[in-house]
């Protein structure tokens, strides 16, 4: 079904253009995974061998980036002396909170905006999608001093609900799409079988369970990847991966082996939820927009 | 989605089930009917509509407070001079002022630059490296490589980035000091190159999005007429201008959309990186309505600011919404 | 202040150790602060004048104040001490640390908003008692309050170093004091004593001057250090670079890098304000003139022959690279000297590094006919009380601001963490005198005679500009100053669109 499949027959071009691809996705590969390797090898350096590096133009020297004993001293420093694990826990109750708010309201939502047709819907649809888009920065101040007045500044509710800004919209936004394709015939049938409104519209949540799902791990990763947010409305009470790995930067000189392991711990978890939902990933990351 | 996860969902052809685009906005005219439903979507009788309003409403309500009310105390900022607690009326002072800011106009064209050029990076190493994957043999694999860095935060990355740019024990500044691209300054060192050093890791983290995006659009192109076309001679590069290409262009659009909206809202990186500078150089709007909020404590011009920020945001919306709402249409 | 060097911390404690201080805390702050909230509560028993010193400092034993701070050593140090102010008053502390910016935001929104969620404040100077400095509790009644405990050292201006309790306690005008000094960053020259020794020769062959830093060293000699070592390293040499400015993405470290420089030349200021108070309306910038055009062209040519990342280093990344044995000078904050001395992280350690006042303005440079002097400027973080908090919040925080300032708590600091002191009475101590001589024990003692003795004392120092406007004056200064220094710019435009850009900014145009 691809479009190579059907150029069964080899030209000098589509051969060379066969060539040139590979190579350059092997380029690629390299590119794009190099960073993530220097951060994870890193990790396991001190700070004398992370900071060797060879003369200008000495390719062979490169070899001295594997040079090097690895130690977990990071790690321990983290999880030991820097309370990582706490950060942790805020990180995924704040994440996994405001997702599941989001998901919960959400569907609510945009299930019934999916069944029933009124004036102005297509506005109202429109300011939801909106303040989704809307930058960070700029509702952060009129954002933080409401939070500040209701005393949610520092406090884990008050970061669940700060995510929950750009995540419920986002989640009505997708979840209509999968109420859209859910037929309104099921729940007529279960109607008419004597089942009220609400038993006919739990008895549609399995059909869409899976996708929900989905989507509950994908506001899991917008909320845990944020650090405007979270550095704002969340710090003091609230710090979460992010805001920790940053802070690193700052009193303790540069710890770079200790960014390096915190970047790690910030991002394997949400790499390996990214391969579990990769199906969704496209769909969620272009708002339903594309789907695969 | 899959048929898996939506039994209901048996969308048309085979090329409509690997690949949808959903419709948007929501009118009776407007929903698919080709979707392949059994029957159409019926508008619910009059008595039951109150149930859907109430579980309409904790959303709604919720959003409205934490969105509705925040932006309406931007407008009322705006038009103030803020001390919070006091706010004097300044006569559209703040809108005013910013037209001989050369901070904020360049703030603009820098966010035009910075969004130009990571785009136009990202759309065409994306779409070729989509084009070159498609069908291959390892496309799943790779795939899943390329993504890994859009799960990465932002912040991590641009920590990341800073310590391989470093000019003292940077590996990338020695990768590029060794190719002869940079001299013995690092690349955010300049105001030349500082744009290129946020540029790249931008392009870096969400290239693939943009190639994941083109893939899933691939495999949405009519076989059939690239097969005719192939039995009429056509080479396989006029193929793909004439037919891969034009039939990509709605999803590149949605694309370049959702990532230009981004860069309006994402600068996490760029504070770690440069902050805006070194002299302004990369001071993109949303750096200095940070900076002006934040570091000045200019309340009223900030907001001042972020409305005009959130105005351009919200045409791009409408104009994303439209394209996917033509979309639809099309498919229909 | 400014970033704190990490390794300053281990003089004396292990890193390990300061870790888990540091840890611990950061748990308890992290739990606490997710079960209670971040409110003050103040508990209170009354006492008379006469009551015994004990009962004076426990009267509020039971309240929570919660004190917001930036991430500096003294913070760090005194939240792991923070159990001895407990067993000593009852009263419960919450620090908060925060980067300089997110303290600014959220102190301000506090601060103006007409609440007192962080009762006690760090007030950076500049940064946050310039444009706040109104906001803040006027500490003056309560120092004479006998039904508190005071300090036996006092509060007037003689207790503190020159001019430390009006830089960062008041705001344009006498009387009201917001903030006692709490810590401080002064600027003085770091070199390479081994560098300069080992290459003197050459250097004398070519400028016909010896290679030494002395208080006369002007910053036209500095640029010829500079160039000399750049010229070597360039030929192939086996030496770093001679000099390295402060840019980065940190604009108020750009502004008292060019500013001392400015200063060092006739004295030089931005506005013809007091220097000590600082003023709200500073009027028309000095900006644009004959002397700013000078040194701007002055300071460029310094960059041309300095470190090439320049621009990309902060203050903290600068001090990596002297660490890392990469340029042969810095005029560096003195809290960084901790840092620069650990053997197992700096290359400069080990009695390689002297330190020295800041370098001398070039009368040649001069056109303003001022004066030439060593040209030194700071910034002094003071401890401050919000004035929106009740009466009685007041007091218990002023509790612990005098225990925070006190001599024995600086001492403390300075000996555990590499901290700055701010009392004379620290400095006047036999253990402090003693460690001012290698071998130390307070590697930032050695930094003391350059900056306590020569560079804080008229007519070096320069304190301003105190403006409402500083940070946005910091942001646009550093912003055009780079674009000069990085050659997009010339000298004359540089100052001339500063001069339009500030007048503009102060209403003065």
């Amino acid at each position: 079904m691809a479009s190579r499949d059907i150029v069964h027959y080899d030209t000098p071009l589509s051969k060379a253009f066969r060539w040139f691809s590979a190579v350059f996705i092997g380029f690629y590969l390299i590119w794009t995974l190099l960073p993530i390797f220097v951060m994870f090898v890193s990790s396991f350096k001190d700070l004398l061998e992370a900071f060797k590096i060879p003369a200008v133009g000495d390719w062979m020297g490169a070899a001295v980036f594997f040079d090097f004993s690895p130690t977990l001293t990071h790690y321990e420093n983290l999880f030991r002396n820097l309370n990582f694990t706490s950060y942790i826990v805020n990180s995924l109750v704040a994440a996994g909170g405001s997702a599941l708010i989001s998901v919960v309201l959400g569907s609510m939502c945009a299930y019934s905006l999916s069944r029933i047709e009124f004036r102005g819907k297509s506005d109202l649809f429109f300011w939801i999608i909106s303040t989704r888009m809307a930058p960070v920065v700029a509702v952060m101040v009129p954002l933080y001093a409401i939070f500040r007045s209701l005393d949610l500044v520092g406090t884990l509710p008050g970061l669940i609900l700060a995510y929950t800004t750009f995540n419920l919209p986002f989640a009505i936004w997708i979840l209509k799409g999968f109420f859209d394709n859910v037929p309104y015939a099921i729940e007529e049938a279960q109607m008419v079988d004597g089942a009220t409104r609400s038993q006919a519209f739990m008895s549609i949540l399995p059909l869409v369970a899976p996708g929900i799902g989905a989507f509950l791990v994908l506001c899991i990763l917008f909320a845990w990847n944020d650090f405007l947010f979270a550095a704002i409305i969340g710090s003091g009470g609230a710090k979460t991966l992010p805001v920790a790995t940053r802070e690193l930067v700052q009193p303790q000189n540069i710890q770079w082996g200790s960014i390096m392991a915190a970047g790690v711990v910030t991002t394997l978890p949400m790499m390996l939820l990214g391969l579990v939902i990769r199906r969704y990933l496209v769909t969620g990351l272009t708002m339903g927009a594309v789907k695969e | 989605m899959t048929d898996t996860a939506l039994p209901y969902d048996r969308a048309g052809g085979r090329s409509e089930s690997l690949f949808r685009v959903r419709q948007i906005l929501d009118s009776v005219e407007s929903r698919p009917a080709a979707s392949g439903v059994t029957e159409p979507i019926k508008l619910n009788p009059k008595p039951s509509r109150a149930y859907f309003y109430w579980l309409m409403a904790p959303a709604i309500i919720l959003l409205a407070c934490i969105s509705l009310y925040p932006f309406f105390w931007m407008i009322y900022m705006s038009l103030h001079d803020v001390e919070l607690g006091s706010a004097v009326w300044n006569n559209f002072e703040n809108f005013t002022k910013l037209a001989t800011d050369t901070r904020y106009l360049n703030g603009w064209m820098l966010l035009f630059q910075y969004s130009a050029m990571c785009l136009l990076l990202q759309i065409g190493i994306g779409v070729f490296l989509a084009v070159a994957l498609n069908g291959s043999r390892y496309e799943k694999f790779l795939v899943t490589a390329f993504l890994m860095p859009m799960m990465m935060a932002p912040i991590v990355a641009g920590l990341v980035w800073y310590f391989l740019y470093n000019g003292t024990f940077g590996w990338y500044h020695w990768l590029f000091q060794s190719l002869g691209i940079l001299g013995a300054k690092s690349i955010l060192a300049s105001p030349t190159t500082a744009m290129y050093g946020i540029v790249i890791v931008d392009v870096w983290q969400w290239t693939p999005l943009i190639t994941l995006i083109t893939l899933a659009g691939l495999k949405r192109v009519p076989q059939d007429q690239l097969e005719a076309n192939m039995v009429d001679g056509a080479s396989p590069l006029r193929n793909f201008f004439s037919v891969t290409l034009p039939n990509l262009y709605p999803v590149l659009l949605i694309a370049v959309m959702l990532r230009f909206m981004d860069n309006f809202r994402f600068i996490d990186s760029i504070l770690v990186l440069t902050g805006g500078g070194p002299g302004n150089a990369t001071k993109i709007l949303p750096v200095y309505l940070f900076e002006v909020s934040f570091k000045f404590f200019k309340l009223g011009r900030g907001a001042a600011i972020a409305l005009t920020l959130l105005v351009v945001t919200i045409i791009l919306g409408m104009i994303l919404v439209k394209v996917f709402d033509r979309q639809n249409r099309g498919k229909a | 202040m400014f970033y704190t060097p990490k390794d300053a911390v281990f003089s004396r404690v292990s890193r390990r150790k300061f870790l888990e201080m540091g840890g611990a805390a950061a748990s308890a702050l992290g739990v606490g602060s997710l079960t209670l909230g971040l409110g003050s509560t103040i508990t209170r028993s009354r006492v008379q004048a006469q009551s015994s010193d004990e009962a004076k400092w426990k009267q509020y034993a039971g309240s929570k104040l919660v004190f917001m701070s930036e991430n500096t050593p003294p913070s760090f140090a005194i939240r792991d001490n923070i159990k001895s102010f407990y067993d000593l008053t009852g009263i419960d502390v919450t620090i908060l640390t925060d980067d300089l910016p997110v303290v600014q935001q959220k102190v301000g929104i506090d601060l103006r908003g007409g609440k007192a969620d962080y009762v006690l404040n760090y007030v950076q100077d500049k940064p946050i008692g310039a444009p706040f400095g109104d906001f803040y509790a006027d500490m003056t009644p309560l120092f004479g309050d006998n039904t508190l405990p005071q300090d036996p050292d006092g509060y007037g201006d003689d207790a503190w170093f020159e001019n430390f309790l009006s830089a960062c306690g008041r705001f344009y005008k006498e009387g009201k004091i917001v903030a006692l000094p709490y810590d401080c960053a002064v600027a003085c020259t770091f070199y390479r004593q081994d560098l300069f020794e080992a290459n003197s020769k050459d250097f004398e062959a070519e400028y016909g001057y010896r290679l030494e830093f002395t208080p006369e060293t002007t910053w036209k000699n500095v640029t010829d250090m500079a160039a000399f070592f750049k010229k070597a390293k360039e030929a192939g040499k086996d030496v770093p670079y001679g000099y390295a400015q402060h840019h980065g993405n940190f604009a108020w470290t750009t502004q008292l890098d060019i500013q001392r420089m400015l200063f060092a030349n006739g004295r030089w200021m931005d506005w013809d304000i007091d220097d000590v108070y600082g003023s709200q309306t500073p009027g028309k910038t000095n900006w644009g003139d004959a002397q700013s055009i000078e040194i701007m062209q002055r300071f460029k040519d310094l960059a041309d022959v300095s470190h090439p990342d320049n621009l990309a280093n902060g203050t903290l990344e600068l001090n990596t690279v002297y660490q890392s044995g990469n340029i042969a000078m810095q005029v560096q904050y003195h809290e960084f000297a901790a840092s620069i001395e650990d053997e197992t992280k700096s290359r400069a350690a080990g009695g390689k590094t002297a330190y020295a006042v800041c370098p001398k303005g070039e009368p040649s440079w001069i056109k303003n006919g001022g004066q030439a002097v060593n040209g030194c400027n700071c910034g002094i973080g003071g401890i401050g009380i919000n004035g929106n908090a009740s009466e009685d919040m007041k007091r218990a925080a002023y509790i612990f601001a005098i225990w925070s300032v006190s001599r024995d708590n600086q001492f403390n600091v300075l000996k555990g963490l590499g901290g700055t002191p701010t009392r004379k009475s620290v400095l006047a101590m036999p253990e402090v005198q003693a460690a001012m001589n290698r071998p130390t024990t307070m590697p930032n003692a050695l930094t003391f005679d350059a900056v306590y003795d020569k560079g804080i004392k008229n007519p070096n120092f320069v304190l301003g500009p105190k403006i409402p406007q500083a940070n946005e004056y910091y942001s646009i200064l550093a912003g055009e100053v780079q674009k000069c220094v990085s050659g997009e710019q010339s000298a004359e435009d540089t100052c001339k669109s500063l001069q339009t850009q500030l007048d503009e900014l102060n209403n003065a145009g």
